[in-house]
């Protein structure tokens, strides 16, 4: 069984209960699991320490964060994200926000003991939060966290970001590292958040070249999707050699997601993460941190981390979600659940779905042509 | 925004009698295109990069030695600003009179200077893409008060609105841009339509099973 890091603690990262990252996604997908009749193998870390926070953030910022979270907020605490309609203040925030760090950064020191090759983090994927800004709902970066971890014990990091948003917090906290690649495919920054993640940041320093951004149209499906990461991914990390791959699966590229604009499938989901695992035994031992992200469609993001519970233990995949399970949470979150574990066949209405396909490959083979020039 | 927030200050400057293998030098060093030449504290001339490849040229019928002054080579009667000018004229001049910087003065001390980099960052900082931001396309009817009510609406739902860009479809409607300090644009869509408002992006998602 691959170690699942999870602690209660991580319930009370709660922005409040009209807040799309809400903590009961992870009580679907532990109860969702449970009902299929499966006991994951659960780690319980301790939380990241205040020192373990400053290896990626700078000390006012965990300052603004601590007096905040002890309903004392510093006046200008607007200016580091604190207190906006994303990143709303609550109490213990600074606690909670450990917390969820300690499971990235116990997953990542479980792969670095070699006690296990690849663990599951059961939360965290806070991959907005810059060094003095919190940002789209992530108060503390535990990826880089991780990531800094991991590099400090001359691991070579690839970062593969699968959420639908740009993944601006760990790139830019990485921006000059040789020795952290990362990617991210998203829906391009023109239409979504976080507004950046163009072909053209591509890194800095020792990092240049080491920083690749797929930017997808709104509207890509499945396939549009799963080229543009065969055309990137494989190569990247093929050139790039790591010792460990750390993804952060987002669920929200679903079609169902309601914040963004592409229109992935289980089956796409399912995919990637088999791909994922392929590609770290390929090119990194085997060792390979996930994590989970965003993902605001209740059905869809439990389904997509069960799906990726069961392929990362090679589970067979039960044609219907239990009955039992569905039941509950209907009631408790007041709407409909899709009967079956994988998506039913699905119809979209997309206005021009050449001119996407067409963009997406544009934009892959850009990049590609543009990072070799800094491999080679 | 005023000329002053963008400003370069102080100014790397030279002399009528420097030489202009003193002038490549200095723009080398400095990393810059633009050279304004100042006699005894006051603005005299500016010489660019261009002045000094096009005056050397050896396509040029006489080129100048690279002893010769910049007295020789510099544009005169320059084209300036001041401090308190607003960016979009001092852009409005540049692109009128077709011209790479704009010296700054106060009175008659020159206190700084603007190229079109400068303004292109004015830019990006005007259009708010510079932080983590969402991005919300509305229309709206060409009627009085159109836009103040969207930013009530906008603001009731306690998003801050980080910039706001507009432009005129004449006669039809105006498209207004906003980038706003939110992930979740399309549920502020949703309320916006729900308000009456004809929101282009972001756009509903469609499908059917």
């Amino acid at each position: 069984m691959v170690p699942v890091v999870y602690h209660s603690g991580y319930q009370e990262y709660h922005f409040g209960p009209k807040h799309p990252f809400s903590p009961l996604r992870l009580q679907m997908v532990l109860e969702l699991i449970e009902a299929l009749g499966h006991t994951p193998h659960l780690v319980s870390p301790p939380p990241a320490s205040r020192e373990d926070v400053l290896s990626v953030h700078s000390e006012r910022y965990v300052d603004q964060v601590e007096a905040a979270s002890r309903g004392r907020g510093l006046p200008d605490a607007a200016r580091f994200g604190l207190g906006t309609p994303d990143v709303p203040v609550f109490e213990n925030m600074d606690a909670a926000a450990r917390c969820l760090a300690g499971g990235t950064l116990k997953a990542a020191e479980l792969i670095a003991d070699g006690e296990a090759t690849c663990v599951l983090q059961l939360g965290g994927g806070l991959h907005h939060a810059q060094r003095e800004l919190a940002s789209g709902f992530c108060v503390y970066n535990d990826l880089s966290i991780a990531i800094r971890a991991l590099t400090r014990r001359g691991f070579r990091v690839a970062y593969i970001d699968i959420d639908v948003h740009h993944g601006d917090g760990v790139q830019w906290l990485h921006y000059d590292e040789g020795d952290v690649m990362t990617i991210s495919l998203h829906e391009s920054g023109q239409y979504l958040f976080p507004g950046t993640g163009y072909l053209h940041e591509l890194g800095e320093g020792a990092g240049k070249g080491f920083k690749l951004n797929v930017p997808l149209e709104p509207g890509t499906t499945d396939a549009g999707y799963l080229d543009a990461f065969e055309r990137v991914v494989p190569h990247a990390l093929s050139w790039f050699q790591p010792d460990v791959l750390v993804v952060p699966c987002g669920a929200d590229a679903h079609y169902r997601d309601p914040l963004a604009d592409l229109l992935l499938t289980t089956d796409a989901y399912e995919r990637l993460f088999r791909r994922l695992r392929e590609l770290a035994h390929e090119y990194a031992q085997g060792r390979i941190l996930y994590t989970l992200a965003g993902g605001y469609d209740f059905d869809a993001t439990a389904r997509i981390w069960t799906l990726l519970f069961l392929t990362l233990n090679a589970l067979p995949v039960p044609e219907e979600a239990p009955a039992s399970w569905r039941k509950t949470w209907e009631e408790r979150l007041s709407v409909s659940l899709s009967p079956t574990m994988r998506d039913a066949p699905a119809c979209f209405v997309v206005a021009d779905p050449e001119a996407i396909e067409q963009q997406n490959r544009f934009t892959s083979v850009r990049l590609m042509e543009t990072c070799v020039k800094y491999w080679y | 925004m005023l000329v002053r927030d963008i400003m370069h200050s102080p100014v790397v400057t030279a002399t009528e009698a420097d030489s202009l293998a003193a002038a490549y030098e200095a723009m080398r060093t400095h990393g810059i295109r633009h050279l304004p030449v100042v006699t005894e504290g006051k603005l005299v001339g500016v010489v660019t990069d261009r002045d000094l490849r096009l005056m050397t040229s050896a396509l040029h019928p006489h080129p100048f030695p690279k002893e010769a002054n910049l007295r020789d080579v510099m544009t005169q009667h320059v084209v300036t600003t001041t401090p308190l000018e607003p960016v979009e004229e001092a852009a409005r001049l540049m692109h009128e009179q077709k011209i790479g910087c704009l010296p700054v003065l106060e009175g008659e001390r020159l206190t700084g200077i603007i190229t079109g980099p400068d303004l292109l960052h004015a830019l990006i900082l005007l259009t708010g893409v510079h932080g983590p931001s969402g991005r919300i396309e509305v229309k709206l009817p060409e009627a009085p008060g159109a836009i103040v009510r969207l930013m009530d609406t906008v603001s009731s739902e306690g998003v801050d609105i980080l910039s706001v860009l507009s432009y005129a479809d004449p006669g039809r409607s105006q498209a207004v841009i906003l980038r706003v300090n939110t992930l979740s644009t399309h549920a502020l869509a949703d309320r916006l339509r729900e308000t009456g408002f004809e929101v282009t992006w972001p756009r509903r998602k469609q499908w059917s099973l």
